[in-house]
């Protein structure tokens, strides 16, 4: 998976010191709470789309409410979500891609 | 003074210490640090010094004082360019973002009782508990039947929008309304009693409405919807009275605070507290919209 070029793999901070495996590879996040935020975020794009892989999730937004789009190949999925406090999905949206 | 996050006590104005207790969380990746840091300070990793003259200007009171140092700091975190989610969905609310406010403020509002209470018990200011006593009395007592209470207002707007006030308040807060809640009873037990003051009434900037000419981006709700036929006339009823509210009187109690703050010396530690306060009223307002869910598809 293609990640931000530095810092943590969610939310790009560069504080903390907090390394997890995801999908085999190895990633940097600045606490607990972005790691797990992270995993759910790749658990459900797998579920709706079936995908076994995903190449790049691409995301703006702040802790109170992420639009991601998540790619594989040429392949591109949309989406809203939001995190309770604990990291734990509270809101997940499909945005469906215009054609 | 003390860590916002965590409550650990510091020397006063020790902004050396605090950025080394910050700096040391942030190296063994302690979640809530981290995020305090992320949200507040900056993104990108420094040194323990540069750390600490980061805080030492973000506790800047600046000109306008403490007065004028939390409402940037509320404005800041509600009324930015991107407000927060539920202030958007209040501009032109649904029947479920009206609901989960009533179920989940409902909570909100026993909170306030006993947080004003604590106040009053603990200081010794005439004029702290005559501005309590009042509060308590608009908030919660009402002034007989042609005043009633902004609790009563907040249940008869559920009952407008068809929620029996019986299903109101049998139904127990969510787990970030329960935690919020804690974190209020908490500081207005232990923390100094002028530090609970500003972590409670400062909440109450969320519905000023000078807010926009000190840099807020919208109002809490659109005040168009006081006027046309958008929301229940007990909806309009339960928002007119926050909004109408004299807006002199709405900063009373920061003025009051500040006096004795500086009297007392707890300057930096009401700075905190106020920053935990918001913290946990975030979370708090998070929880009425994941409560007015519930009712969006029924
Ligand atoms: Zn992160
Ligand atoms: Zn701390």
């Amino acid at each position: 998976m293609r990640l931000p070029e530095k810092g943590c793999a969610l939310c790009e901070a560069t504080w903390g010191d907090y390394w997890e495996e995801v999908e085999g590879q190895r990633m940097f996040f600045c606490c607990d709470i972005c790691a797990t935020e992270f995993k759910n975020i790749v658990r459900e794009v797998k579920a709706h789309t079936g995908w076994k892989n995903i190449d790049e999730i691409r995301m703006t937004g702040d802790y109170r409410g992420r639009d991601c789009s998540a790619l594989n190949a040429d392949r591109k999925y949309t989406f809203f979500i939001r995190f309770d406090s604990k990291g734990e999905i509270q809101t997940f949206k499909e945005v469906p891609t215009p054609r | 003074m003390k860590c916002p996050t965590c409550g650990t006590g510091f020397d006063s104005n020790d902004f050396d210490a605090l950025g080394k207790h910050f700096y040391a969380e942030a190296l063994r990746s302690d979640g809530r640090h981290v995020m305090w840091l992320n949200r507040n300070i900056t993104k990108n990793k420094t040194d323990a010094t540069a750390l600490s003259g980061l805080f030492e200007r973000f506790f800047a009171l600046g000109s306008g004082g403490l007065q004028g140092w939390v409402k940037r700091r509320f404005i800041e975190k509600f009324y930015g360019p991107r407000p927060h989610p539920f202030v958007s969905a209040l501009q032109n609310p649904s029947r479920g973002t009206l609901l989960g406010y009533v179920v989940e403020h409902q909570h909100f509002l026993r909170q306030w009782v006993r947080s004003c209470s604590f106040i009053m018990a603990r200081t010794d200011e005439t004029e702290v508990v005559m501005y309590e006593l009042d509060n308590i009395n608009t908030e919660f007592g009402g002034a007989g039947p042609d005043r009633p209470s902004h609790y009563e207002l907040l249940l008869r707007m559920g009952e407008s929008l068809g929620l029996d006030r019986t299903k109101v308040l049998a139904t127990p807060p969510l787990p970030d309304t329960k935690d919020a809640i804690r974190v209020w009873d908490d500081i207005c037990q232990d923390y100094h009693w002028v530090e609970a003051m500003v972590a409670m009434h400062g909440l109450e900037l969320i519905a000023n409405r000078n807010l926009r000419k000190e840099g807020a981006s919208v109002h809490y709700f659109d005040p168009e919807i006081l006027k046309t036929g958008q929301v229940t006339d007990a909806t309009k009823a339960f928002l007119r009275e926050g909004y109408e509210a004299d807006v002199g009187h709405s900063e009373e109690a920061l003025d009051l605070a500040a006096k004795f703050a500086g009297r007392l010396g707890v300057v930096d530690d009401v700075q905190a507290t106020f920053m935990r306060s918001i913290d946990a009223f975030d979370n708090y307002l998070m929880a009425r919209l994941e409560r007015g869910k519930q009712f969006e598809t029924a």
